[in-house]
């Protein structure tokens, strides 16, 4: 049991040591594009070791808490604990926040896309099976939703004078 | 992952983010205004593109063979880990200016039911019955699908309804808000606004929505992403409650209220 626990855990970190240097190389490949983007130092390095730290740190704290009983924290997903993990941290010192912001944030978003695109290809055959009136819905759900909350967002901040 | 298979996928992957970023950022004018389409749509685009069964040929097939497709969709959460924890650092140093208006964030939450408000009419125009509650309830992520499937099983039409709005979601989320963020942002709306809203629960459309706004205003780009980032928390949190507590009874009264009610009728009078 504790072995395969183990196995997890050092298949996460592997998962997570990919995805940091898919975010070098695609900072990389800016530079080539752009040399005035930002630039790999060796804060940029600690940064990604940053990043890597408080992504293994909130996926651990958040297969804890999937053991506890109460519900508002076992559902809590394990993307917002990550970003709590960080915040905390980044409140204590701004070191993380200077590491991590010598990572381009642009370069983080490419290869998690990259990813997302693969990783729907199979579902592109669905699509066929859904109807063209739920694809139309969904536009104005989509609408909907970031409309809705930027009336409110904007009529908010007039208010408050801000 | 098979090893010889999984190179192929690691190599594609190189080759999607070189190509990606050496199309770059892209200014496409729409009407008057010009909207910048990032990278990483065009990351989305050639891995969803290439991926359609006729392409699958000699690489692509090795590529896209179904243990690379599974790993990618299995570990697609551990890889966005990583901009998940960028965006803590995004909202230390704001931490601040975002709790002297946390009430704007907390009720801009409540703009999530646009979803039943805009989309419930026009579902129900364009002929769909209890699809539409599924299709309608909110985002159609993991929050939705779950309570759907709770209340109706998967297999019912709301069911339906929620799966289909799950998968476009999906497919195109990230690409539909890359486009309509900085729309919005050229009709007038303060910059700070739409960052608050990009927090739609969806951590890959949430990313699209702000790291889009940043292109087109890269001097508020830490505003911004704080901004977004603090939302979706926000969203994570609170979204639930206010699905099960607003946007289910606003939903099935204007349902109601919409159809005339027959059917709820005949049960309350059987």
């Amino acid at each position: 049991m504790t072995k395969l626990v183990q196995h997890k855990y050092i298949k996460f970190g592997l998962v997570l040591a990919l995805s940091i240097s898919l975010i070098l190389f695609t900072q990389f490949i800016k530079l080539v594009k752009n040399p005035e983007s930002t630039p790999i130092n060796w804060m940029t390095i600690a940064g990604l070791l940053v990043l890597w730290g408080f992504a293994f740190l909130g996926l651990l704290i958040s297969d804890l808490m999937k053991k506890t009983n109460l519900k508002v924290l076992a559902d809590f997903p394990v993307l917002g604990w990550v970003s709590i993990v960080s915040l905390v941290f980044c409140l204590t010192s701004n070191f993380f926040v200077e590491a991590i912001g010598a990572v381009d944030f642009l370069a983080i978003t490419t290869p998690v896309l990259a990813f997302a695109g693969i990783s729907v290809a199979d579902h592109l055959v669905d699509l066929s099976k859904t109807s063209w009136r739920v694809a139309i819905v969904a536009v104005f759900v989509f609408m909907g939703t970031y409309t809705g909350s930027a009336l409110i967002a904007q009529l908010g901040l007039i208010l408050s004078g801000k | 992952m098979k090893k010889k298979n999984g190179l192929y996928f690691l190599g594609f992957i190189l080759v999607i983010i070189f190509i990606a970023e050496m199309i770059g950022i892209q200014s496409i004018p729409v009407g008057k205004v010009r909207i910048s389409i990032l990278p990483l749509v065009f990351a989305v685009l050639i891995g969803m593109v290439l991926g359609i069964p006729a392409f699958r040929k000699g690489v692509l097939k090795k590529v896209y063979a179904k243990e690379n497709v599974d790993f990618a969709g299995k570990y697609l959460i551990f890889i966005m880990l990583p901009l998940m924890a960028r965006y803590g650092a995004d909202v230390a140093p704001k931490l601040k200016e975002i709790l002297s208006v946390g009430w704007v964030f907390l009720f801009q939450e409540l703009g999530n039911v646009g979803t039943v408000l805009i989309g419930l009419p026009i579902a129900l125009l364009l002929g769909l019955k209890r699809e539409a509650i599924g299709a309608t309830l909110g985002l159609g992520r993991e929050g939705e699908l779950a309570y759907i499937s709770e209340k109706y099983t998967l297999n019912s039409p709301e069911g339906r309804g929620v799966l289909s709005l799950y998968l476009i979601g999906t497919l195109f989320g990230a690409i539909f808000f890359s486009v309509f963020a900085p729309l919005l942002l050229s009709f007038g709306f303060d910059y700070r606004a739409l960052a608050m809203s990009s927090g739609v629960g969806s951590a890959s459309m949430m990313t699209a929505a702000s790291s889009s706004l940043v292109a087109m205003m890269p001097e508020n780009e830490s505003v911004i992403l704080s901004y977004a980032a603090a939302s979706q928390l926000l969203t994570s949190f609170l979204g639930t409650y206010t699905m099960v507590f607003i946007a289910v009874p606003l939903q099935s009264f204007m349902y109601k209220l919409l159809t005339g009610g027959k059917k709820n009728d005949k049960t309350r009078a059987a």
